[in-house]
């Protein structure tokens, strides 16, 4: 398992050096460059230009630049952006990279749990009419126009019945005499986020291996209510309690997109799960089980869902790359500003170091969670466990 | 003779597969869909070269026509409210229009006088079965334009991206070594590359047409993880014991690799070729809702240009604009992933119910 895991982590390395060679010669083939403009003013002598070519180093040969490239990438010196002009893009993406993380992880956890319930059931009850009908409607949001959809409900909901606000990051007129940085709240969001949703994991672990459903779901519910007192005792007391306004504007801002995303992407999930569990309900060991006379809940949640588990958590972990597409359509739409729309932004308006910045930061988080779902995979599927050490 | 015999084994084979394919209702719902679109595709060029559509009114792009309406010239009081209207919105009715704005575009006309205007966009009639845009365009004539630009895309690219991560994919599994750690590692970076700020990229630099875009789609489809997949389907292909009767009756590898490892794949392949489809649709209409693709008419731009024009938050007052093009996306491309489930059906005989 340590030999294919450090296996798995060189070949990575390799493959994140061409991903940034190939990043490097892609904007290299961009026709003219970040100067040519200076070539429209005819007051400025052509040595102007040239030595502006020299200065930046362009006129070196296409080797020689993508070795600087490289080594500058690791340095951490991308130059600086155009639009931010004094900011570098690495500031600039140290302050988006955060929002889109929040946004997207706290989606991928519902739609993962929601998909997989819906699934499992929709499988079990197959041939009947709700299955039919569920399975249209999740067919329905998997397909779905997404950019459409995030349109009309943003209409819906936040324009029609005004229930929500339309896009953005928080409402500017309750900043006005803040004493805290929005950055600063939502970093103390995304800390409240993460130490509730892993004491919330722990839960869950530990009434795993409660023998009887029901007793198990009980623990469940007291657990639940148990966080959500001590998450309403953090907010009331101390410094918490000053930041509680402006971390709820935030939060409300969240609300909306969250919503719509996390219905287009349950969709794949609970689609793959009934595919899986359909396979898995045609063995042997389902046939067991019933003539062993244990209940319908029983089998359906112990023996089969477990099972048709493992080829689901890892797709999952897969679509973790396909989450920064969506990114992209979905903070441009709730002008949530992210990642996604950092890139449109400076794809569109041609500042290539942000670009350039944005575009490998996204290969890095892409390779960290294919690396993720390769290990995870040898780790969960036993077949090739075995075939790695031996 | 052989031959002859050979034609009758697949055809048998298709009526089979084609009887289990009917099975799956939902599958048989996404190829009404399927053909429904298709049929419209078709019809638009049928009707312009029969005649029944004059191409200077109902062509998607350049086409117009206009709606006339009578409308009572009033002049709006400037206090609130009258007995006529209730509150400043109120004033000019639907039927009224503000004798200001007339002034203001120096057109004559008294109160109280018949104005005669252009109604744009248009709602639905008998002219224009899904009314026109603000331009004056024929909608229905869009909404075939764009799904003849899905269909292109969505089987070029489809097509491009089977044919590569098929022969890849074997590939890697019959020769293994060096070319096929070599394809996995290529699939690896592929997948790794995020493909919309990819695409927003070449679309930075090259005037994106739709072939260009569809062969671009195809090879990262094909390159990506349908590699993997295909190569795991025929290691479990190679080992079978007719590829080792082959080989000890001395067919070359070629041969076992093409006559006898690749029908065996294809069926996998058809379903990730109805897959993609319903990908490469999606992207098309992305990169036109953003305004990124050099394409006259799709559906992508038709929900772009209602949007841009601010006819979204109107709700369900000007539906012609917003429903049709959404929903046609949707359809088309449920419909595809329907019909890759009715497949997965007939090729996955663990799914079957009996």
């Amino acid at each position: 398992m340590l030999i294919y895991t450090v296996k798995r982590f060189f070949e990575m390395i390799i493959v994140f050096f061409l991903f940034l060679i190939i990043s490097y010669l892609l904007f290299n083939a961009i026709p003219g460059n970040a100067f040519s403009s200076l070539l429209l003013n005819p007051l400025l002598p052509p040595e102007t230009y040239q030595r502006t070519i020299e200065l930046f180093g362009l006129d070196k040969p296409l080797f020689e630049r993508v070795q600087l490239y490289i080594i500058n990438f690791f340095k951490g010196d991308f130059g600086y952006s155009y639009i931010y002009y004094p900011r570098s893009p690495i500031e600039v993406i140290a302050e988006r990279l955060p929002r889109t993380l929040m946004l997207f992880s706290i989606v991928n956890v519902i739609a993962f749990y929601s998909g997989f319930l819906v699934g499992k059931v929709l499988a079990w009850r197959r041939g009947s009419k709700s299955e039919t009908w569920i399975t249209i409607g999740s067919v329905f949001s998997y397909t779905v126009f997404y950019p459409w959809f995030a349109l009309m409900m943003l209409w819906f909901f936040g324009y029609k019945m005004n229930w929500f606000p339309l896009g953005k990051f928080l409402v500017p007129e309750k900043w006005y005499d803040s004493p805290y940085s929005s950055d600063e709240i939502f970093y103390t969001l995304i800390l409240f986020t993460t130490i509730g949703s892993f004491l919330l994991f722990l839960v869950f672990i530990f009434t795993r291996n409660i023998e009887s459903l029901e007793n198990r779901r009980n623990a469940r519910i007291v657990g639940l209510l148990f966080l959500l007192v001590l998450a309403s005792i953090y907010w009331s007391n101390g410094e918490a309690s000053l930041k509680r306004f402006y971390a709820a504007d935030i939060a409300f801002h969240m609300i909306l997109p969250t919503f719509t995303v996390t219905l287009v992407a349950f969709a794949g999930t609970a689609l793959l799960t009934r595919t899986t569990m359909m396979e898995v309900l045609k063995d042997d060991y389902i046939l067991t089980a019933r003539a062993k006379g244990l209940s319908q809940k029983r089998i359906r949640d112990r023996h089969a869902a477990r099972t048709a588990l493992l080829p689901v958590v890892t797709s999952f972990i897969f679509t973790i790359i396909t989450i920064i597409d969506g990114s992209v359509l979905t903070e441009s739409i709730f002008s949530w500003p992210g990642m996604g729309q950092l890139i449109l932004e400076a794809v569109t308006r041609e500042d290539i170091p942000l670009a350039m910045a944005s575009f490998s930061f996204i290969g890095i988080l892409a390779l960290i969670a294919h690396f993720i779902a390769d290990v995870s995979y040898a780790f969960l599927d036993p077949r090739i466990r075995v075939k790695a050490d031996t | 003779m052989e031959n002859e015999k050979l034609d009758r084994d697949i055809r048998a084979t298709i009526k089979k597969n084609w009887r289990l394919f009917k099975q799956s209702r939902l599958g048989m719902t996404g190829l009404g869909i399927v053909v429904f679109f298709g049929f419209l595709s078709i019809l638009q060029p049928m009707l312009f070269l029969t005649g029944i559509w004059d191409e200077g009114i109902y062509h998607p792009v350049v086409g117009y026509d206009a709606e006339k309406v009578d409308r009572t010239i009033v002049e709006c009081p400037k206090q609130y409210p009258t007995k006529e209207y209730q509150q400043e919105g109120d004033c000019p009715r639907v039927d009224e229009v503000n004798i200001r704005y007339l002034k203001a575009f120096n057109i004559e006309g008294e109160v109280g006088e018949i104005y005669e205007s252009n109604l744009q966009p248009a709602p639905p009639s008998s002219r224009h079965i899904l009314g026109t845009d603000s331009l004056g365009r024929d909608i229905f004539s869009q909404i075939m334009e764009g799904s003849q630009v899905a269909f292109v895309l969505g089987l070029i690219s489809a097509i491009i991206g089977v044919g590569i991560s098929t022969l890849l994919g074997t590939a890697a599994a019959f020769y293994g070594g060096v070319l096929d750690t070599y394809l996995m590692r290529q699939s690896d970076l592929v997948l790794m590359l995020p493909t919309l700020p990819f695409l927003f990229i070449i679309s930075a630099f090259a005037e994106l047409q739709i072939w260009h875009l569809a062969v671009v789609l195809g090879t990262i489809g094909g390159l990506g993880g349908s590699v993997i997949t295909v190569k795991s389907q025929a290691l479990q292909v190679k080992v079978k014991p007719f590829v080792d009767s082959a080989r000890i009756t001395g067919g070359s590898k070629r041969r076992i690799m093409f006559a006898h490892i690749l029908p065996n794949v294809a069926p996998l392949a058809l379903l990730f070729m109805v897959f993609s489809v319903t990908g490469a649709i999606a992207s098309e209409s992305v990169l036109s809702f953003l305004g990124l693709l050099n394409i006259d008419m799709s559906w992508g731009i038709m929900i772009y240009l209602a949007q841009a024009e601010g006819f979204i938050f109107t709700g369900l007052k000007y539906w012609w604009l917003i429903l049709p093009a959404g929903l046609s996306v949707t359809l088309l491309a449920g419909g595809f992933y329907l019909v890759g489930r009715g497949l997965d059906d007939v090729f996955n005989p663990r799914l079957r119910r009996r």
